[in-house]
C-alpha cells in the first residue's frame, strides 16, 4: 500500500516537472529576439559562466585531494579527502546564493548614489569593466549625494532638533558598546540592565522627537521633498499600533490562558476567525465609520482602522506563552494577599516583557509595509507613509525618477533593518517558539 | 471572591451584563457629547469615544462591586470592544452590501446627471416640461424612487406617488417653501442602492469562466507555487547551514536573511523597477549571459514566473529560519548515536530530520499557504495593473490577479466603477476559502484540540 502510494507521488511529481519543463521551453520560444536598451549582450555567455564554475569546481577538487594527501603525508593518517572537498564546494555555492540575493540590493544602493539615472537611460557607459559598462554593476564614477539632496530640499531643523540627534546618537553608540561589552563578557548580567534601560530611553525620546516634528518644517516643493515627513509618519504610526497591539492584547490573552471562564472556547475561536475576514474589504464600512467620526485623514483613526487587525494574532501568541508558565508564581502572590490583577501587573508582565517585545516588533515591522488602509485612509502628501510615498514615484516615470526612489528605498528601509538586525533573536525565537510548540 | 456561575447560565449573564454596561455608557456618552457640543458646536465627532469612555469606566466599577464575577471578563473587554468596534461592525456591514448594487454610481446620493428644472404647484405636484420619466432616467417608472427637490442651498428628499405624461406627484410637500423668486428649483433623483439578492454571486457565476475560474486556479497555483518553492529552498539551506563542522555559518545565517530583514512595501516596489524589460537590471544581467530580453510583467507567463520568483526572493529567509529553528531541537547525541549504530549521513537524514521536520512543518506550510493567498502587497504593488488582459475577461481580473486584487480593484478602482457591492461579494468568497483554509490547517495540527478540553 506504501509502495503504492509512494509510486503514485513520485509519478505526480514527475509529471508536474515533466509539464512544467515543456511550459518553459514554451515561454523561451516565445521570448521575441531583441535586447535591453544599452546592454551588453554576449552570446553563449551562460556556457561561459557554467564552465567557469565547473572549472573552479575541478580545481576545489584538485586542491582538497592535494591538501588532504599532503596532510596524510604528515600525520600518517587516512582522512578522506570528500569532507573538505564538500565544504569547499558548500562555501562557494552559498556565495554564489549570496550575490544572487544582494545583486538587487546592490542595484539599487548604487542607483541612489548615481544622479543621471543611468539604468533607466540610453547612456553608454565609458569603463573598461565589462561589467560596469553592461550596467550590471554600478558606474561610481559619477557618484554624488545629489538624490540623497532631494530628499531633505527645503527641509528647516531647529536647533533643539539637532541637539536631539546628537543624544539620540550617543545612547545609540552606549547601547551598542554594551552589547559588544556583553558579547565579550557573557556573564555580566548588570550591562543586561543597563542595555536595556538605554534602549528604552533611545525608544522613548525617539518617539518623542519624532511627534514633535511638525509638517511645518518641510517647506520644499516637490512631492519628494517630504520623504522625511513620510518617514516620521510611518514610524509613529507603526509604534503607536505596536504599543496598541500590546495593551490590547496582553489582558485577552492572559484571561484565556488562566480563566476557565464559561464560553471560553467559543470566545477564542471568534477572536481568530473574525480576523480571516479580508480585513481592508470591509474599508468602505471602516471608511464611512471613520468619516462620521470626523477621523478621515488623521493618524489616530488609521490607527483605530488598525487596531482590529492587531488583536488576533497578539492573542493567541501571548496567551500560548502564559500557558509556557508556571502559575505557581501568581498563586503564591495571591496567597500572600495580592488580588488577581495585582498578581497580573507585578508578577506576569515583568515575566513576560520580552513577549510584548516580540508583539510589538512583528507590529511595528508588519504596519511599516501596510500599503491598502493608509493609501485610502490618508490624502494629502503631508500624511503619506513610506510606501504611499515610493507608490506615487513608481506610477511616475522611472527614467526621471528612478534615481530619488532609490534613495527614498535605502533611507525608508533602514530603521526597518537596524529594527531586524538588533533584535533578531527576538523575531527567530518568538517565530520557533511558535513553530516547536505547535 | 465570588465564584463564576457555572454553564451557560452564568455565560448569559456575564454577556447580559456586560452588554448593559457597555450599551448604557454609550447612551450616557452620546448625552454628555450632545451637552458638551451644544456649548461647543464645532467639536469634532471623535469626542464621542472619549465621553463613551468617561461614562464606561464608573459603570463597570459599579457592575463589579454588584457582581464581583464579572471581574475576569474585564480582562477581555478592551480587545473585544475594539474588535466590535473596528471589525466585526465594518464585517458585518460589508456582507450587508454583498447584496445590494452599492457602488460609485448607487450610493444614496442624488444623481446629478438627473438634474431637471421644474415647477412646483402645490400641495405636491412637480411639473415638467418633457417627460418626467426620461428626465429623471427611472427605468420604466418613476414611482416609488426617491427624488431630491432643492432650491439654493434648501433641499428636501421625497418619494414619488404618481406620475403622469409631464408631472410628478410626491408622496407629501417639501421641507420649505418653494419660492419662485428665490431662483429656479432643481429635482434629481437619488441613486439608491437596493437588496438585489444574490444578483453579485449570479453575476460572478456568469463570468465564472474568463475571471473567477482562471482567478482563483491562478491564485491556488501562486499560494501553493511559492510555498513550494520556498519551502525547498529554505529546508536546503537550513539543512546545509545546521550542519555544525560548517565555518562561519552564522554569518551566512545572518546574510542570507536580508531580504526578510527588508521592508517588503519597499522592495516589492524595487522588483517592480529591476524586472522592466528594456531597462530592468535582470535583464542587463541575463544579457551577459546571452539571455534575450524576457518580457518580465508584460507576458502573462513570464509575469507569473516573475511573481513566483520575487515571492521565492522574498520569502525563501523565513523558512530558512523556520528550518533551523526546529533543527535546532533535536539533541546532537542522536546523531552521534545513529553514527555509532553505523548509519549513513543519508540515512540520518531520512531517519532523524525529515520525520522531525514534517510535524514542525505542517503548520508553518499551511500559515504560509494562507497568507500567500491573500497576499495582496506583492500583487498589486508589484504588477498594479495585474498584468496582461484576459481576452473577454473583465477589466478588473487580469492575468496575474489574485482573488484579493480583484476584489480590491473592482471596488476601489475606477476600471471596476467602484462596484462596492460586487467587491463585497468577492470579499465573502475570499473569507470562505480562508476559513476553509484555517479549519483545514487546525484540524491537521491539531492546534483546538487542546483548547476543548
Amino acid at each position: 500500500m506504501k509502495l503504492v502510494r509512494n509510486v503514485i507521488a513520485y509519478l505526480v511529481g514527475a509529471a508536474l516537472v515533466v509539464y512544467g519543463a515543456l511550459l518553459f521551453r514554451g515561454m523561451v520560444r516565445d521570448v521575441p529576439h531583441t535586447k535591453a536598451f544599452g546592454s551588453v549582450f554576449i552570446a553563449n555567455g551562460w556556457v561561459i559562466v557554467l564552465g567557469s564554475m565547473a572549472a573552479v569546481a575541478v580545481v576545489l577538487l584538485l586542491g582538497s585531494l592535494g591538501y588532504t594527501a599532503l596532510a596524510n603525508r604528515a600525520s600518517g593518517r587516512e582522512r578522506s579527502p570528500w569532507p573538505l572537498f564538500r565544504q569547499a564546494v558548500t562555501h562557494v555555492a552559498l556565495w554564489v546564493l549570496i550575490v544572487i540575493t544582494y545583486y538587487p540590493v546592490i542595484q539599487v544602493v548604487g542607483a541612489s548614489f548615481d544622479p543621471r539615472n543611468n539604468l533607466f537611460s540610453f547612456r553608454q557607459v565609458k569603463s573598461s569593466n565589462l561589467l560596469v559598462k553592461a550596467k550590471v554593476l554600478p558606474d561610481l564614477a559619477g557618484a554624488s549625494l545629489e538624490n540623497y539632496a532631494k530628499l531633505v530640499e527645503g527641509v528647516i531643523v531647529p536647533a533643539w532638533q539637532w541637539v536631539l540627534l546628537v543624544v539620540l546618537g550617543v545612547l545609540l553608540a552606549i547601547a551598542l558598546s554594551l552589547a559588544v561589552a556583553r558579547r565579550l563578557d557573557p556573564g555580566a548580567h548588570s550591562l543586561e540592565r543597563w542595555q536595556n534601560r538605554t534602549l528604552l530611553a533611545f525608544a522613548v525620546l525617539l518617539f518623542t522627537g519624532l511627534a514633535l516634528i511638525s509638517p511645518g518644517q518641510f517647506t520644499g516643493i516637490t512631492t519628494e521633498s517630504h520623504f522625511v515627513l513620510w518617514v516620521r509618519n510611518t514610524l509613529l504610526l507603526s509604534g503607536a499600533t505596536g504599543l496598541l497591539a500590546v495593551l490590547l492584547t496582553a489582558t485577552a490573552g492572559y484571561a484565556f490562558a488562566r480563566f476557565k471562564f464559561p464560553g471560553r472556547y467559543g470566545m477564542l475561536m471568534g477572536f481568530v476567525f473574525i480576523q480571516m475576514f479580508p480585513g481592508f474589504l470591509a474599508l468602505i464600512a471602516i471608511y464611512y465609520l471613520l468619516s462620521s467620526l470626523d477621523l478621515l485623514n488623521t493618524f489616530f483613526g488609521l490607527l483605530l482602522a488598525y487596531s482590529g487587525g492587531v488583536i488576533s494574532f497578539g492573542t493567541w501568541v501571548f496567551k500560548g506563552y502564559v500557558e509556557s508558565l508556571s502559575p505557581s508564581l501568581e498563586e503564591a502572590a495571591m496567597i500572600d494577599g495580592a488580588s488577581r490583577w495585582g498578581s497580573f501587573v507585578r508578577v506576569l508582565l515583568p515575566l513576560a516583557a520580552p513577549m510584548f517585545v516580540f508583539i510589538f516588533l512583528l507590529q511595528f515591522v508588519g504596519t511599516y509595509s501596510e500599503f491598502i488602509l493608509a493609501s485610502l485612509v490618508l490624502t494629502g502628501v503631508k500624511s503619506w507613509t513610506v510606501g504611499i510615498g515610493l507608490y506615487n514615484f513608481t506610477t511616475g516615470s522611472f527614467s526621471t525618477r528612478w534615481g530619488v526612489f532609490a534613495a527614498a528605498s535605502v533611507i525608508g528601509s533602514l530603521p526597518i533593518l537596524a529594527t531586524f538586525y538588533g533584535f533578531q533573536r527576538y523575531f527567530v525565537s518568538g517565530y520557533t517558539a511558535g513553530a516547536v510548540k505547535e | 471572591m465570588q465564584r463564576h456561575p457555572p454553564g451557560f447560565r452564568g455565560l448569559a449573564l456575564a454577556l447580559a451584563l456586560l452588554t448593559a454596561a457597555v450599551g448604557l455608557s454609550v447612551v450616557l456618552g452620546m448625552l454628555l457629547f450632545w451637552l458638551i457640543q451644544s456649548r461647543i458646536p464645532e467639536l469634532p465627532a471623535y469626542y464621542l469615544l472619549a465621553t463613551i469612555s468617561v461614562a464606561l469606566l464608573p459603570l463597570l466599577l459599579l457592575f463589579r462591586r454588584r457582581f464581583p464575577f464579572l471581574a475576569d471578563w474585564y480582562y477581555l473587554l478592551p480587545a473585544t470592544l475594539f474588535l466590535l468596534a473596528f471589525t466585526v461592525y465594518p464585517i458585518v456591514l460589508t456582507m450587508g452590501l454583498a447584496f445590494t448594487n452599492f457602488s460609485g454610481q448607487n450610493y444614496g446620493r442624488p444623481d446629478r446627471a438627473t438634474e431637471t428644472a421644474v415647477t412646483y404647484q402645490a400641495p405636491a405636484t412637480l411639473q415638467f416640461a418633457s417627460d418626467p420619466v426620461k428626465a429623471l432616467s427611472c427605468d420604466q417608472s418613476c414611482v416609488g424612487r426617491q427624488v431630491e427637490v432643492y432650491q439654493g442651498n434648501d433641499r428636501s428628499r421625497l418619494k414619488i406617488v404618481a406620475e403622469s405624461a409631464d408631472s410628478l406627484t410626491l408622496n407629501r410637500a417639501p421641507s420649505f417653501e418653494p419660492n419662485p423668486e428665490r431662483g429656479q428649483l432643481y429635482v434629481a433623483r437619488i441613486n439608491n442602492f437596493r437588496f438585489i439578492g444574490l444578483g453579485n454571486f449570479t453575476f460572478i457565476l456568469s463570468s465564472a469562466s474568463t475571471a473567477l475560474w482562471p482567478v482563483f486556479r491562478w491564485n491556488v497555483i501562486f499560494a501553493a507555487g511559492s510555498v513550494i518553492m520556498t519551502a525547498l529552498l529554505g529546508l536546503l539551506l537550513g539543512v546545509v547551514l545546521n550542519d555544525s563542522k560548517l565555518r562561519f555559518r552564522n554569518f551566512y545565517r545572518t546574510a542570507l536573511i536580508i531580504s526578510w530583514a527588508l521592508p517588503n512595501i519597499i522592495t516589492i516596489q524595487m522588483w517592480n523597477a529591476l524586472l522592466n524589460q528594456q531597462f530592468g537590471a535582470i535583464n542587463r544581467l541575463l544579457g551577459l549571459l546571452g539571455v534575450y530580453s524576457i518580457p518580465w510583467l508584460t507576458q502573462t507567463e513570464w509575469a507569473k514566473l516573475g511573481i513566483l520568483l520575487v515571492n521565492l526572493w522574498l520569502g525563501f529567509p523565513f523558512m530558512m529560519t523556520a528550518t533551523l529553528g526546529a533543527l535546532s531541537t533535536i539533541p546532537n547525541e542522536l546523531y552521534e548515536s545513529a553514527q555509532i549504530d553505523g548509519a549513513s549521513p543519508w540515512q540520518a537524514f531520512r531517519g532523524i530530520t525529515l520525520p522531525l521536520l514534517r510535524t514542525a512543518f505542517t503548520p508553518i506550510l499551511l500559515t504560509s499557504f494562507a497568507f500567500n493567498f491573500n497576499n495582496f502587497n506583492l500583487i498589486y504593488l508589484l504588477l498594479p495593473q495585474g498584468g496582461p488582459a484576459v481576452p473577454g475577461g473583465l477589466p478588473t481580473a487580469n492575468s496575474t490577479d489574485i482573488l484579493i486584487s480583484w476584489a480590491y480593484k473592482t471596488a476601489f478602482r475606477s476600471e471596476g466603477g467602484s462596484a462596492y457591492g460586487l467587491g463585497s461579494a468577492i470579499a465573502l468568497i475570499i473569507f470562505v476559502v480562508t476559513v476553509g483554509i484555517s479549519v483545514f490547517n487546525f484540524r491537521i495540527t491539531g492546534a483546538f484540540k487542546e483548547e476543548r478540553r
